[in-house]
């Protein structure tokens, strides 16, 4: 898609709409960046990057300032601040981003029921139903974006249009702080001089595939025959980029979204080969997947693990249980498992993640005669107790409570002094 | 190789060694049904490292030899024979069936390669053949069928000195009977043998009518198996690993609250009912003094209810059941009757299981030992 350092923003004023395009895609500008110069003002204007500053950390989320040098999130820190030798890092503050982003996802839901959060700062909104009480898809987008900047300090962007993949596209036009309304007659004359990377499912390999054909622009896209798309992408896939050159995109914004999948994924500092520090980080990482999805309601039934090699070479292994868990000691018994299986003792290992898939509301399976983790269960429940009362990191396995024989020789291997490395959460699971 | 045999007697003997390989194997060499000349007849074979099959039958030999055919061809080719004598003979490689007017010519399968069949030792005893079938398909139905865990897939034998008992669970209900057995003297432990669900079910449909199955239970260094025998025949299989659960210590000692019903119009009422219940969706079972209500609700669509004559002893209650777990345990109970009992529970968070036993008349309890103990799912409601 375009560079996302705002060179090519493009944003509408007060505009003729009718209505038709009702759909709104609202992104946080530089969220996790925003958030933080809300605690530091006096960075604003500068190259601002959010991670850690260790050596094999990535960006987590940079200013427009920052991306101007060509920064941008999930680069490995040394690659950004080798562009950006000025950037100043800041460590993420993920209990403030989620804070905000609630707000946020509050202003949106006073304006619509039909809200779907694709991701911590991203969401649809359709106002079809709005119009009456607020005024045009226009207006409420204006409306928004001025409610959002009173009362959290940040900027966001707006794309309004008739479907969701055109509102989209829109709103990473009119970054940053910006809106941009597609009239649904506009739909095509905005869409078909758009690079062919610009639609959904373009990734590298395709792009480079059509690029051949000499099809450079959507527009190209839409005029190639269908017959043709699929013949070289795939039924399905020349379908879908067809209908997409045409702007023909029938999803509805839906409110339930259900998460397919729960996981935490965490870089060490320096390749481990110490199994006992896998191990130690499998089951921090394990309770961490369960209490999520203890909290959600959620139990999955299929446990997996990745690991990446120091050489990059990433591999992962799943097993599908007996019956769903959302126990982190059932979890982490399953993923050591597969770690031990994988017999790779003397490997040197960079990343580890846990995950737990095929989830489903928790009891669904029926109830069985008896439970070889009751007493598991009864100790985790406990300790969700303690956490809703007390807060987080009271209560703790034993192994992961810092003894100072541990500490030191986790802290040679793992970067901070806290327990955790690098942590990637994610939020967003389609 | 050359020999004729009676049609009848080789179709069935065929049949009975092609049973219990799997549909696909993963060497096709497996797939074979072994045929050997004996002194007075022909031995058949099959085995898949897994299971084995053999049994022996008359024939005249005219001249000795071994060959391997491909089990499911030669079994439907053997059903189809007309009513005549058969007669096979080799030429290198080449198989010639004749039976009456029709001719078959097969290729032998390279015999050399095939495995030898496990070595079975002494019997550790002996089993009404009758009971054992019956018995098997009443427990075997509670077995898992899920892969992921394969202790439970099997049924566990335990063995003591006069009695079998037959266990399975899927983890939501358990099954459990028990049957005479006649030890051998050699025997003094208990023994215990946990044998994959699919196969014992072979088995006991293979020996229903066979008078007194012998059972051996043999355990080497490699592998541990079990061999059943009656009338000339004998079928193998390996044991699963790993520790059943103690499932037996979920049955209640002793429970009051019970209620008795005819199990025929029990099982119709339930099926009806449950016509309108989406997939895995649980009926509603109210017990009162006016009698058994069943009902299906939750589905927006339809609903259902019947009231059944119901017999109760002890104070109201209501279950949520799963309606094929209950119809698996009705059609297991044998008799006119059927108990079902309600346990107590100290866990709020979930209902006692129900226990259904077989009853001969309204007052009379069954004469087996049959126990079929199922886990109510919450109420809804």
């Amino acid at each position: 898609m375009s560079k996302q350092d705002g060179s090519t923003r493009q944003v509408s004023a007060a505009a003729a709409d009718d209505g038709r395009a009702h759909i709104l895609h609202v992104d946080m500008d530089a969220f996790y960046a925003s958030v933080e110069l809300l605690t530091r003002p006096e960075l604003r204007g500068l190259p601002v990057i959010v991670g850690h500053p260790g050596q094999r950390s990535v960006v987590t989320a940079a200013t427009y300032e920052a991306r101007k040098y060509g920064v941008n999130s999930a680069m490995p820190m040394s690659i950004a601040l080798r562009r950006c030798p000025n950037a100043i890092v800041l460590e993420p503050h993920f209990d403030r981003y989620s804070h905000y982003s609630k707000i946020v996802m509050d202003l949106c839901r006073d304006l619509t029921p039909l809200v779907e959060p694709l991701s911590i700062d991203e969401a649809f909104l359709d106002v079809a139903g709005a119009r009456r009480l607020l005024g045009s898809p226009f207006e409420i987008a204006t409306l928004l974006r001025a409610r959002v900047l009173a009362s959290t300090g940040l900027t966001c962007s707006v794309g309004v249009a008739a479907t969701k993949f055109v509102a989209k596209l829109a709103s990473s036009r009119a970054k940053p702080d910006g809106l941009l309304f597609v009239p649904l007659e506009g739909t095509l004359a905005f869409l078909h001089p758009l690079p062919i990377s610009a639609l959904w499912g373009v990734g590298a390999k395709t792009e480079e595939r059509l690029s051949r054909l000499g099809l450079r622009t959507v527009g190209d896209v839409a005029q190639t025959p269908l017959a043709a798309l699929q013949k070289m992408l795939g039924v399905a896939a020349g379908q879908k980029l067809h209908d997409l050159a045409w702007a023909r995109d029938p999803r509805a914004v839906t409110v339930e979204r259900e998460e397919k999948s729960i996981g935490h994924e965490s870089t060490f500092e320096y390749d481990v080969t110490d199994p006992a520090v896998i191990r130690r980080e499998l089951l921090r990482m394990s309770d961490k997947s369960a209490v999520r999805l203890r909290r959600a309601g959620l139990e999955g039934r299929t446990v997996s693990l990745k690991l990446r090699y120091g050489d990059f070479s990433t591999i992962t292994r799943s097993k599908t249980l007996a019956e769903p868990t959302d126990l982190g000691r059932r979890i982490y018994e399953e993923v050591v498992g597969l770690y031990e299986a994988l017999d790779s003792a003397d490997a040197r290992i960079r990343l580890i993640g846990v995950r737990v898939e095929q989830l489903a509301p928790t009891g669904g399976a029926g109830l069985s005669l008896w439970q070889t983790d009751e007493d598991w269960r009864d100790a985790e429940q406990a300790m969700d107790a303690v956490t809703a009362r007390f807060g987080a990191g009271l209560v703790r396995p034993a192994t992961l409570v810092a003894s100072p024989t541990a500490q030191s020789s986790a802290s040679r291997r793992l970067k901070q002094s806290s327990p955790a490395p690098r942590d990637a959460e994610d939020l967003t699971d389609l | 190789m050359k020999f004729q045999v009676n049609r009848d007697v080789f179709s069935e003997a065929v049949s009975f060694a092609v049973k219990l390989l799997p549909q696909r194997t993963t060497l096709p060499i497996l797939s074979g049904v072994l045929i050997e000349t004996t002194a007075s007849g022909l031995t058949l074979s099959s085995f898949d490292y897994e299971v084995s099959a053999q049994t022996e039958i008359a024939a005249e030999v005219e001249e000795q030899g071994r060959i391997l055919v491909s089990g499911r061809l030669l079994a439907e080719i053997a059903s189809r024979l007309p009513a005549a004598p058969v007669k096979f003979a080799t030429e290198e490689s080449r198989i010639t069936v004749s039976c009456g007017s029709a001719q078959f010519t097969l290729l032998s399968m390279p015999v050399e390669e095939y495995p030898t069949l496990p070595q079975i030792s002494a019997s550790s005893g002996f089993l009404p053949a009758e009971a054992f079938a019956n018995a098997v398909a009443q427990v075997a139905v509670a077995a898992s069928r899920d892969d992921v865990t394969p202790v439970i897939t099997g049924v566990q034998l335990e063995v003591s000195k006069t009695s079998l008992s037959l266990v399975a669970t899927d983890r939501y209900r358990v099954a459990v009977r028990e049957i005479e057995w006649e030890g051998a003297d050699s025997i003094t432990d208990t023994l215990t043998a946990l044998v994959p669900a699919r196969t014992l079910t072979e088995i006991g449909k293979t020996f229903g009518h066979s008078g007194s199955i012998s059972v051996a239970i043999t355990s080497t260094d490699e592998r541990e198996l079990i061999a059943f025998q009656a009338e000339k025949r004998t079928v193998t299989s390996l044991l699963i690993k790993g520790n059943f659960p103690p499932v037996k210590r979920l049955f209640p000692e002793t429970v009051d609250n019970y209620a008795v019903i005819n199990t025929a119009e029990l099982i119709e009422a339930t099926r009806r009912v449950s016509l309108v219940l989406e997939r895995e969706a649980a009926l509603r079972f109210t017990f009162s003094i006016d009698g058994l209500t069943l009902e299906a609700i939750g589905s927006e669509q339809a609903q259902a209810s019947e009231t059944i004559d119901a017999f109760l002893t002890g104070g109201d209650t209501v279950v949520s059941l799963k309606p094929q777990f209950l119809l698996d345990g009705l059609g297991a109970v044998h008799s006119e009757f059927v108990r079902i009992s309600f346990t107590k529970t100290e866990n709020p968070n979930k209902p006692g299981p129900v226990l259904i036993t077989s009853q001969s008349s309204k007052d009379q309890a069954g004469a087996d030992n049959y126990k079929y103990l199922l886990q109510p799912n919450l109420l809804l409601r």
